[in-house]
């Protein structure tokens, strides 16, 4: 049981560089403005999923110092990246909210959302 | 504060002012130009003193100036030709545009000559070089023509120059821990073989571009006749001899220390050469004055370098002693140029003719000038290239000397074609409102003038600069035994010997010609090129009867295959290969954000497939 | 003491959020209260100098959490240096632009002042910071008020180049982050004085990926080749005073970044090496490109990367002597590079396309603008007397201190070509025949003090180049102690 855990743990690991490298991809390959925005989004999802997974603790308790629980010190999991994670993702939604904000203009601008037809700018 | 500082302060602001001085009035900008290089030029004269050194400390270099002998004899050159050819550039300035400008450049570039020769340590030596290089360039594109080409090519060869230069400098620095030249000098020996080739090869290439030494020489016909002809007189005249005088001071302190020290005097000197016979053989074929004269700048200047890279005391003596000459003498043709450009407003020679009865003081200037160029005694050019031919054939160098001697006696062709283009031949009515120069401009070219008179009869003049000059950097003292060193002084070592004869021959010619013009006073007749009724059959208006068409084509005929390959085009064509390729380079920039984003992954990739090599 | 370092982000935060509410009341307060904060900025930051050569460097604790805990912000002599600097551009910047736009109506003035005012805040902060995680949000702020200021103009294309550096910058963040999440699981902690004492501890091979992962995303902040795409894009469409700004301050704190990670953090030692390949790879493409280029801004935008690429390389000396020599670059290019950007903007003023041919004939109706404009290209070429000759020399000095000779070598080489592309420039705007299309618009009052006082300080430095070099050198004397500045941080007791 204790290893079907252990293997769970890489999992997570797999599944957050998973969805990193499905964000990578759908960034790098896909044509539409949109698209490559959701790639976007989805990176960070990865790597968010992959900060918390770093403070995750088995059988942890919250990072709260209670009267009567002084040493379970242990057994909290790491706060940090739990704030760390906090603040990316607010950036990330900022950043998500502009990007869009560009493509709605591009798209005005352009009348397409292919990005390799967006080429104005070049050499 | 030192007269050093107080010479470059009076330029810097003296530059400044003439510049803004346009909104006052024309005259003030003319007086303020005048009295900053009189102001000058005075209080060197005045004060003209080789011990003294200004030290100007920054934090962690020391700009250190002073006075050797040696850049005292180049000073003499700079300043002698700054005032006169500033007295001319005011009278050929009068009504032009840009004259703030003009000024502005000119002062500075004067203000950088005298800075690069009293530098005494490489790195003001390398900022005044390129305040000199950049504000020449300001005026070599100061017409506006082919600003693009000309000043383009000219300062990417300067700063091939100069950062060559600099390269070695930082070497220098890094070896010897100081930027004093004479740390270097002293330091030289104790720099490993490698080095020692490095160094001299690099700061050779630096002053072989100001010196126009082959293949480095592609900038120079282009530039002296872009610039106005009352600069070029300094940037040929003065200008080019600050790559001289790096050379003297390589060859006399770096060079002989070598144990390959023969075969670079050979490989410079012989280059030098080539220098001079192909740059002689273009001026020929040229019908621009300016041109012409360009290419004969070239010329006269790969012989000094030949005098120079040989480097025997009498080759020395004529290197040094030509440059002065060519100062002399090449910036009153330029002078003369641009007087008759001013007049008629061409300088081509097929088109100018007849002038010696319109503007006879020029003609003078000219005519002396051009004897004093193609060496002809008993004027100064003749001295020194005797002691240039006498000291390659003493040393042994045969087939140099032919060269050379084969260059200038080729040189007698454009010089014959410059004063029958200009002064002889036909009057056109064309050219009948043409008057003489603006006293402004002729005074300077008949004192230039005279001075190549005087020195053709008292080199000694000048030998004696020279030879303490050359006596500072530790070569043996020849002035006081001229006569050992060369046979064209007289054994109390004080007068060219042939001198007397020589005035004898002229006199008779002169009282002959003299004769004969008044014999044949009453019965002479000015005729234009169509005036030749006395065939019989008058000629159509288009047909071009003057010989000036075609001068010496069976000449270029015989030489052409030595000029069918011109440096320039290789190297315009390289320059344009170059460009096309970061052209095509560029492209790597494609505008799709999306490529960019995949040149990031694929460096990530690359880095940390490589991290095992990078981060061991 | 004059004032702590906190107050360089409190304050134009503040003033952020306060400004859109006074906007309501008195329009004016939108450009004048960000300039207020920036003098402030500026002279709190000057004095902070002042305080730092008598006491040493100052570490401000957020909060009262002690570092290793804590945030903490570290003005040293050589983050206050390039704090200073940023902040004066900055300001520069500000004066510069003041009567922008004054045609439109407030509301994309607004936007502008403020996000400039961001956009120096998150710079200053990057510099400031002792800790990892801040430095990624102080780099996500300046992300986003830089997409913001380069879609300023509704009409270009500046959506386009908006859109690729967010791009490029999500991507950035994204590794950024992965990178310290490395960092953190391996040492568990964020503050860059502690990772840098126990980076021995870390695994060599996890040490390389999250150094190679810190690389690419502050490599694209500072714009190496190849995560340079964006740039010139950028510096093209954006308003012309933000092209100073991303060239003066952006870029700045970017190397500030990365030469941190390297000189202090990671202990790699083939780090320098990398640096030194890296900055002249993209200092040569940088300059080949700039040669044949048709627009001016984008001429600009090249030589700017070519010039940071040059600071990477003297970086990557590694002795003193290059640090100093890549400071000196530093400060140089952000006062030439803004010169050129200011003077620029009013050469091809108001040109859709912004093309090289639209400067012809320029320095006939624009006789100062001209002139400033031809002091900036000699200077950033390194023609002496101006100030860029100083610090050419003092890389190629150090460069040969080192005995690098091939690298003097192509730098030199690849020098030429600057010069040919700026004079090219510069024969155009006095010697080639205006059009008649083309129309002058002549700069005004603020912007033409601006451009003489860089002028003035390009001239001065460049005769008396001791003004600025003590300062430079106390800097890099700092960089170079990494165990002082760890000591600095973690024995901390206030």
């Amino acid at each position: 049981m204790e290893k079907y855990l252990e293997i769970l743990n890489y999992t997570i690991y797999g599944a957050a560089i998973l969805l990193l490298l499905i964000g990578l991809y759908g960034a790098l390959t896909k044509k539409s403005l949109i698209k490559i925005v959701l790639g976007l989004s989805i990176m960070d999802s990865g790597v968010h999923l992959l900060m918390i997974s770093i403070g995750y603790l088995k059988n942890g308790t919250a990072p709260i110092f209670s009267p009567g629980h002084e040493n379970e010190l242990a057994k909290m999991v790491d706060p940090v990246p739990q704030a760390l994670v906090l603040t990316a993702i607010v950036i990330g939604f900022g950043v998500t909210a502009v990007a869009l904000a560009l493509v709605i203009r591009l798209y005005k601008h352009h009348n397409t959302l292919r990005i390799d037809e967006i080429k104005n700018l070049k050499w | 504060m030192d007269i050093i500082n107080i010479i470059l302060v009076i330029f810097f602001a003296g530059a400044l002012i003439t510049a803004f001085a346009a909104k006052i009035s024309s005259i003030v900008q003319d007086i303020l130009f005048i009295g900053t290089i009189l102001a000058t030029s005075i209080i060197f004269f005045l004060n003209i003193n080789t011990n003294t050194e200004t030290i100007i400390n920054l934090s962690h270099i020391n700009l250190t100036l002073g006075l050797t002998p040696l850049s005292l004899y180049f000073a003499f050159i700079v300043f002698g030709l700054a005032v006169l050819a500033g007295f001319y550039a005011v009278g050929q300035m009068q009504g032009k545009k840009k004259k703030g400008y003009f000024y502005f450049n000119y002062l500075l570039s004067i203000a950088a000559m005298f800075g690069i020769l009293v530098s005494k340590d490489l790195v003001s030596f390398f900022i005044f070089w390129e305040i000199m290089t950049w504000s020449s360039y300001l005026l070599v594109i100061y017409n506006g023509e082919n600003v693009q080409k000309t000043g383009i090519k000219y300062f990417v060869l300067s700063a091939i120059g100069a950062y060559s230069m600099l390269m070695a400098i930082v070497i220098i620095h890094s070896l010897t821990g100081s930027f004093l030249i004479s740390d270097l000098i002293s330091g030289f020996n104790n720099m490993s073989a490698n080095m020692q080739i490095l160094i001299p090869v690099l700061l050779l290439t630096g002053f072989g571009v100001k010196a126009a030494l082959m293949p480095l020489h592609i900038w120079a016909p282009d530039a002296y006749s872009n610039a106005p002809m009352s600069y070029t007189a300094i940037f040929s005249g003065a200008l080019s001899k600050m790559g001289i005088y790096g050379m003297v001071i390589v060859f006399l302190t770096l060079i002989t220390k070598l144990p390959q020290e023969t075969l670079i005097r050979d490989i410079i000197a012989w280059l030098g050469a080539i220098t001079a016979a192909i740059s002689t053989l273009w001026a020929i074929k040229q019908d621009d004055a300016k041109r012409l004269l360009a290419y004969s700048s070239i010329g006269q200047l790969g012989y000094i370098v030949v005098g120079v890279a040989i480097g025997t005391p009498l080759a020395m003596l004529a290197g040094l002693f030509l440059a002065f000459m060519h100062g002399v003498f090449k910036s009153t043709l330029f002078m003369v140029v641009g007087a008759i450009e001013k007049q008629t407003g061409t300088s081509n020679l097929k088109e100018v003719t007849g002038l010696i009865r319109k503007m006879p003081w020029t003609f003078i200037a000219a005519l002396i000038s051009i004897i004093a160029l193609a060496g002809i005694p008993p004027l100064g050019g003749f001295v020194g290239k005797w002691m240039l031919y006498e000291s390659l054939i003493t040393s042994n160098h045969y087939l140099l000397v032919t060269l050379v001697f084969f260059s200038s006696t080729a040189a007698f062709l454009y010089c014959y074609k410059f004063l029958f283009g200009f002064f002889l031949g036909q009057e056109e009515k064309e050219w009948s409102h043409v008057k003489e120069a603006p006293a402004i401009m002729v005074v300077p070219m008949l004192i230039l003038s005279l001075i190549s008179v005087v020195l053709g009869s008292f080199p000694q003049l000048i030998l004696k600069p020279i030879n303490s000059a050359l006596s500072y950097y530790s070569l043996p003292d020849t002035y006081n035994n001229l006569w050992k060193e060369s046979m064209i002084f007289n054994k109390w070592g004080d007068q060219v010997a042939l001198t007397p004869i020589v005035y004898g021959v002229a006199i008779v010619f002169i009282v002959f010609a003299v004769f004969l013009f008044f014999k044949n006073r009453k019965t002479s007749r000015y005729v234009t090129t169509k005036d030749i009724s006395t065939s019989g059959e008058v000629p159509k208006e288009h047909e071009n009867l003057t010989f000036k068409e075609n001068f010496f084509q069976p000449f270029l005929r015989a030489v052409e295959p030595a000029m069918k390959r011109q440096m320039d085009k290789y190297m315009l064509a390289f320059a344009k290969g170059l460009e096309d390729l970061f052209d095509f380079t560029r492209r790597i920039y494609n505008g799709n954000g999306q490529t960019y984003a995949i040149y990031a992954i694929i460096f990530v990739i690359i880095l940390l497939l490589l991290s095992n090599n990078l981060f061991s | 003491m004059v004032g702590t370092p906190v107050l360089f982000i409190v304050i134009p935060l503040l003033a952020a959020f306060i400004i859109p509410l006074t906007g309501m009341v008195w329009k004016n307060s939108v450009r004048i209260i960000p300039g207020l904060v920036l003098s402030y900025m500026l002279a709190l930051s000057v004095s902070l100098m002042w305080h730092i050569t008598e006491t040493g460097t100052v570490v401000e604790v957020i909060a009262g959490w002690k570092p290793p805990i804590g945030i903490n912000l570290v003005f040293s002599p050589f983050s206050g240096f390039l704090a200073t600097l940023m902040i004066f551009l900055g300001l520069l910047v500000w004066a510069y632009s003041y009567k922008f736009k004054r045609n439109v109506d407030s509301e994309p003035a607004l936007k502008y002042f403020i996000l400039l005012m961001l956009l120096v805040t998150g710079s200053v902060g990057i510099v400031l910071t002792g800790d990892i995680f801040n430095m990624f949000v102080f780099i996500e702020i300046v992300g986003i008020s830089g997409y913001g200021l380069t879609s300023f103009y509704t009409r270009r294309d500046s959506a386009e180049a908006a859109f690729k550096y967010l791009f490029m910058g999500s991507i950035a963040s994204t590794f950024l982050l992965l990178a310290i999440m490395i960092i953190y699981s391996q040492l568990g902690t964020l503050n860059i004085a502690e990772i840098a004492d126990k980076m021995p501890m870390m695994s060599n091979k996890l040490k390389v990926i999250s150094l190679i992962f810190f690389i690419l995303a502050i490599g694209i902040e500072a714009e190496i080749f190849p995560l340079n795409g964006w740039a010139p894009d950028v510096y093209t469409q954006a308003p012309g005073p933000i092209g100073a700004a991303f060239a003066g301050i952006v870029v700045k704190s970017a190397i500030y970044a990365s030469v941190r990670l390297v000189y202090t953090m990671f202990d790699l030692s083939g780090a320098l090496d990398l640096f030194i390949v890296i900055g002249l790879i993209t200092f040569i493409v940088a300059e080949t490109t700039a040669l044949r280029q048709e627009r001016l801004k984008r001429m600009l935008a090249y030589s700017s990367i070519g010039q940071m690429g040059l600071v990477m390389v003297a970086f990557g000396i590694g002795t003193k002597e290059g640090i100093f020599a890549a400071l000196f670059l530093i400060f140089n290019h952000a006062i030439i590079k803004s010169l050129l950007f200011f003077s620029g903007s009013y050469l091809v003023y108001n040109k859709k396309n912004k093309f090289i041919k639209h400067v012809n004939g320029m320095g006939k109706y624009l006789p100062i603008t001209s002139i400033l404009f031809t002091i900036g290209a000699f200077a950033i070429i390194g023609l002496p007397p101006f100030a860029g000759f100083w610090s050419k020399l003092a890389i190629l000095t150090a460069a040969a201190d080192s005995k690098m000779l091939m690298l003097i070598a192509i730098i030199l080489t690849v020098s030429i070509l600057e010069a040919v592309y700026y004079l090219r420039v510069i024969n155009r705007i006095y010697f080639f025949p205006k059009k008649k299309s083309t129309e002058a618009k002549k700069p005004t009052l603020n912007a033409l003090i601006v451009m003489i006082s860089l002028g003035i300080i390009i001239m001065v430095i460049g005769f008396y180049p001791d003004l600025i070099t003590g300062i430079i050198d106390r800097a890099a004397t700092d960089l170079m102690d990494k165990t002082g500045y760890i000591k600095d941080i973690l024995t901390i007791n206030n």
